[in-house]
């Protein structure tokens, strides 16, 4: 009889607890990304960010659109996006296709290097590329003696290719292994050429993968702050013009007209990759991949030579930037020295301190919160569902920069006692990439058997045992990689935190940016250095712990 | 379960690091436009000279600091601002946004140095120069400019570069001595018919580049991408130091300049340390510690650096700082609406 009570109270407690967390995510998400968006909304459409009728006004939009400087910058965005998006996506194309289809050798070498740029601020190309395309440049002006540079529209473009790489290959290599190979093998056997394979095979069934890497290409380049800022020279894009017209005019209002007006290229292109992968999701069968047959010799050397060329690129920028920040004077000077490891800057050393606590913390907090919506959301099937998922998913579709002016606008008031500690920092992180966490963790939840969690329930488990003695040990592996991915976001993340660093909380990838500000370059590139060191050695270190998390007999219940 | 309490042990270190270590020490929070590479220095000189202080500080460039104090003013986040050009300062005096106070041994500072009512008091005086590399300028046959108009010449095509007036206040200060200096009616006729706009549209043609801060200009230049770098002198001293081809020409025309200041904000938090920090921040021994790197400081009868010329040398621009920054938001109007492409 007492059993029956408990368990009674037990299923009460359970009742509560799944509304409760659901709730508790979207009023966190409500709070620390629409409140701060709804006021970006309001500075731009309402006097002096007061809400009221009287005060409705359009003169910001009407001064952006007339304003020959201000305006130039939206067509630089979107010139600048979509040239490098077209490049992107064929690049990136064929070296999926080769790596998937084609029999060339070192592919595990391809996969790693081509992810390379992920560990590096979006700032490590910019600064490689100046030393050796710059007005001085290394190959520019010393190997070939021209006046030609590399600063501008063609700068940010070059250096956006190779930071968007790694992004889109995730999509367009799992779209290239999932899409079934023994398609282009019979239309290849009824004797079409291998032309028409290639465009009416192919291409069609990796259509959805297409797009949605270039939808995705797009909106991370025209979000993009540390590349422009850093090799734009006077080319101005949306980001840094958001930038300049708050820290130079002080026009608040006119920072957040830019950044409505940015949101909304940014959003079409995420609601399209929102539309899209949905959609690819069904394309992908669980057949077992076929064996690849042998790639004749001719294309196999093509195939292997491109590769090489685009590793080599990827490859150059890194040792650009380390050989960079050991030498006295580049390119004059090559005489080994120490010397930029002294950061000229308050932060210095102390700022990369500051960014590995963060990001550990970012880490735990990032992917614990996601593992645990993911749960409330997918395997309670609650009343909101898909609203907590479109929300839970739209922070990918917001610049960092413009969630930052939103963070100053909305929580710089005494009574937000996190404003100006390390906690809106980590909020800001977690928040901006809560996307990527969710969805790795929805699609690792659906890897679980659910009559494992049957079996714990009917066994007398309620929800908070299940979460924790069934769903947690067995999504580790997730949570490592969600840890990982936090940890690296939030160690190389410039736009979004630029206006939240403050003199008791400085962030090594916002040093970068103002050391190379100032013009200690070499310094930039020792501070990046550090960055790429640190994150290699977390790789290091969870690879480590994954495999000790992988060994135990646990995971062998998870199912497929 | 013995992963999970790891994590959580994690948490709770990561807590710990985050709160901080309990402070014994009164906190002064400071905002500065002093450049990175002489305020790691006086910072060091401060933490010696005032044991009892612990001091966190951000260096931001002069735009960039108004913003954030602007963001801030109804919640301010910074105690007091050191060595911030006082353009930018004056603008915020009318917005309620400066507590005047008069910091000790302020009598000794000269009245051009200091605000009247002590709204802020002036550390130093920096100058605009243009720092040229020889190599550089050898290899193309180029001969060193005088001022400003040799310049306009067009075989300095594509060899100078400038910071952008609108984030750097080096640039502003040599937009501002031009305006005053070309133009003796600047003050009775709207800024945007100045004469000096044509003068500044004939230097765009030769401009490559203009640039965020105003030091990168020199160290652009030192570091051969430029021939010409319109900057500020103190750059130049520190370049040289490190070996770099350069030499510095301060403008035949006058040079223009800029004071920073210091000020207690409105609003801050630990005012008695801020109040502490702003009397050393004008004792003899923290003005000999800029003047190792500052062209002139403002406590009288302490020399600038050995390789600079001495401060009553060199001919100045007359500076104007009222009309400077009554004007501030309409001249960088003008000028974005000129020159940025």
């Amino acid at each position: 009889m007492t059993d029956y009570t408990v368990s009674s109270a037990r299923m009460e407690f359970d009742k509560f607890i799944i509304p409760t967390v659901t709730i508790f995510i979207l009023a966190l998400l409500f709070f620390f990304m629409m409140f701060p968006l709804w006021m970006i909304l309001k500075l731009s459409f309402f006097e002096g960010g007061e809400l009221a009728l009287a005060n409705f006004t359009l003169s910001n939009f009407k001064q952006y659109f007339t304003t020959a400087y201000t305006l130039r910058s939206l067509w630089h965005s979107l010139y600048v996006s979509g040239v490098t998006t077209v490049i992107v996506t064929i690049i990136i194309f064929f070296f999926a296709y080769a790596l998937t289809r084609t029999t060339i050798a070192n592919k595990t070498f391809f996969r790693n290097i081509i992810m390379l740029p992920l560990v590096a601020p979006s700032i490590v190309q910019a600064l490689a590329l100046i030393y050796l395309f710059g007005r001085n440049g290394l190959i520019t002006s010393h190997l070939f003696q021209t006046d030609w540079n590399i600063y501008g529209a063609t700068g940010i473009i070059v250096s956006e290719v190779l930071y968007c790489l790694p992004h889109a290959f995730v999509i367009l290599f799992t779209t290239l292994s999932a899409v079934d190979i023994r398609l282009d093998e019979a239309a290849e056997s009824l004797g079409a050429s291998p032309f028409k394979v290639f465009t009416r095979i192919t291409l069609p069934s990796a259509k959805y993968g297409i797009i949605s890497a270039a939808a995705l290409t797009f909106n991370l380049t025209i979000t993009d702050f540390g590349n422009p800022v850093v090799i734009g020279g006077n080319y101005s894009v949306l980001a840094t013009e958001i930038y300049a017209q708050v820290t130079n005019l002080y026009r608040f209002d006119l920072g957040a007209t830019i950044s409505i007006i940015l949101l909304v290229p940014s959003l079409g292109a995420f609601m399209l990759n929102y539309y899209i992968s949905r959609k690819s999701f069904s394309m992908i069968s669980g057949a077992a991949r076929p064996f690849i047959p042998p790639t004749r010799r001719l294309k196999k050397i093509l195939y292997s030579v491109y590769c090489y060329l685009i590793a080599f690129s990827i490859i150059m920028i890194f040792t650009t930037v380390i050989i960079g920040s050991f030498v006295k004077v580049w390119p004059y000077d090559w005489t080994l020295t120490l010397a930029h490891y002294s950061f000229p800057s308050i932060g210095g050393y102390s700022a990369i301190w500051t960014s590995v606590w963060i990001s550990l913390i970012v880490g735990v907090v990032g992917s614990f919160i996601t593992l645990v919506a993911a749960y409330a959301m997918e395997t309670r099937q609650p009343y909101f569902k898909q609203v907590v998922y479109f929300f839970s998913v739209m922070p990918a579709a917001i610049p960092g920069l413009v969630m930052g002016l939103g963070y100053i606008l909305a929580f710089n008031k005494p009574y937000y006692w996190f404003y100006g500690t390390p906690w809106i920092i980590v909020i800001n992180i977690v928040i901006c990439n809560f996307t990527l966490g969710i969805l790795s963790s929805v699609s690792n939840l659906k890897n679980i058997d659910p009559s494992i969690e049957e079996a714990s329930i009917s066994l007398g488990g309620d929800t908070l045992s299940t979460f924790f003695k069934i769903i947690f040990p067995l999504s580790r592996v997730a949570f490592i990689q969600n840890f990982t991915y936090f940890f690296m976001r939030s160690m190389t993340t410039i736009s979004a935190v630029i206006f939240l660093v403050s003199a008791t909380v400085h962030l090594a990838a916002i040093e970068i940016i103002m050391l190379d500000n100032d013009g200690w370059t070499a310094s930039a590139n020792a501070m990046c250095t550090c960055i790429i060191v640190i994150v290699f050695v977390m790789l290091g270190i969870l690879h480590l712990v994954n495999k000790w998390a992988g060994k135990t007999p646990s995971t062998e219940m998870v199912s497929g | 379960m013995k992963k999970l309490s790891t994590v959580f042990v994690l948490i709770a270190v990561s807590l710990m690091f985050l709160t901080g270590p309990v402070m014994a020490k009164d906190t002064v929070v400071i905002y500065t436009s002093l450049e990175n590479e002489e305020v790691v220095e006086y910072i060091k000189q401060a933490k010696v000279e005032l044991p009892d202080l612990s001091i966190e500080a951000i260096r931001l460039s002069t735009g960039e600091l108004g913003a954030r104090m602007l963001a801030e003013k109804n919640n301010p986040q910074a105690d007091l601002v050191w060595g911030w050009a006082v353009t930018n300062m004056e603008e915020f005096v009318p917005k309620k946004m400066i507590k005047p106070y008069k910091p000790a041994g302020w009598d000794k500072i000269p009245a051009h140095f200091k605000d009247p009512n002590g709204y802020w008091t002036a550390i130093d005086l920096y100058a605009a120069a243009f720092v040229v590399n020889e190599k550089v300028m050898e290899q193309k046959k180029l001969p060193v400019p005088k001022g400003w108009n040799d310049l306009l010449n067009p075989i300095y095509k594509d060899m100078l570069i400038m910071p952008n007036p609108a984030s750097s206040g080096t640039g502003f200060l040599q937009v501002a001595s031009l305006l005053e200096m070309l133009d003796p009616d600047y003050k009775s006729k709207p800024v945007e018919d100045n004469k000096a706009w044509d003068f500044l549209k004939q230097l765009d043609k030769n401009m490559g580049q203009y640039i965020k801060s105003g030091s990168k200009p020199a160290k652009l230049t030192a570091a051969g991408e430029y021939g010409i770098g319109c900057s500020f002198a103190f750059v130049y001293a520190s370049l040289k130091k490190k070996g770099f081809p350069v030499i510095m020409v301060l403008p035949e025309e006058g040079a223009g300049f800029e004071l920073e200041a210091n000020a207690l904000l409105e609003g801050a938090k630990h005012e008695a340390a801020a109040k502490k920090f702003l009397d050393w921040a004008i004792s003899k021994s923290a003005m000999e510690g800029y003047a190792k790197f500052k062209l002139g400081v403002s406590y009288p009868g302490i020399q600038g650096p050995k390789d600079m010329p001495p401060l009553d040398t060199i001919k100045l621009a007359p500076m104007d700082f009222p009309w400077q920054s009554k004007n501030r938001a309409k001249i960088l109007e003008v000028w974005s609406n000129l020159f940025l492409r």
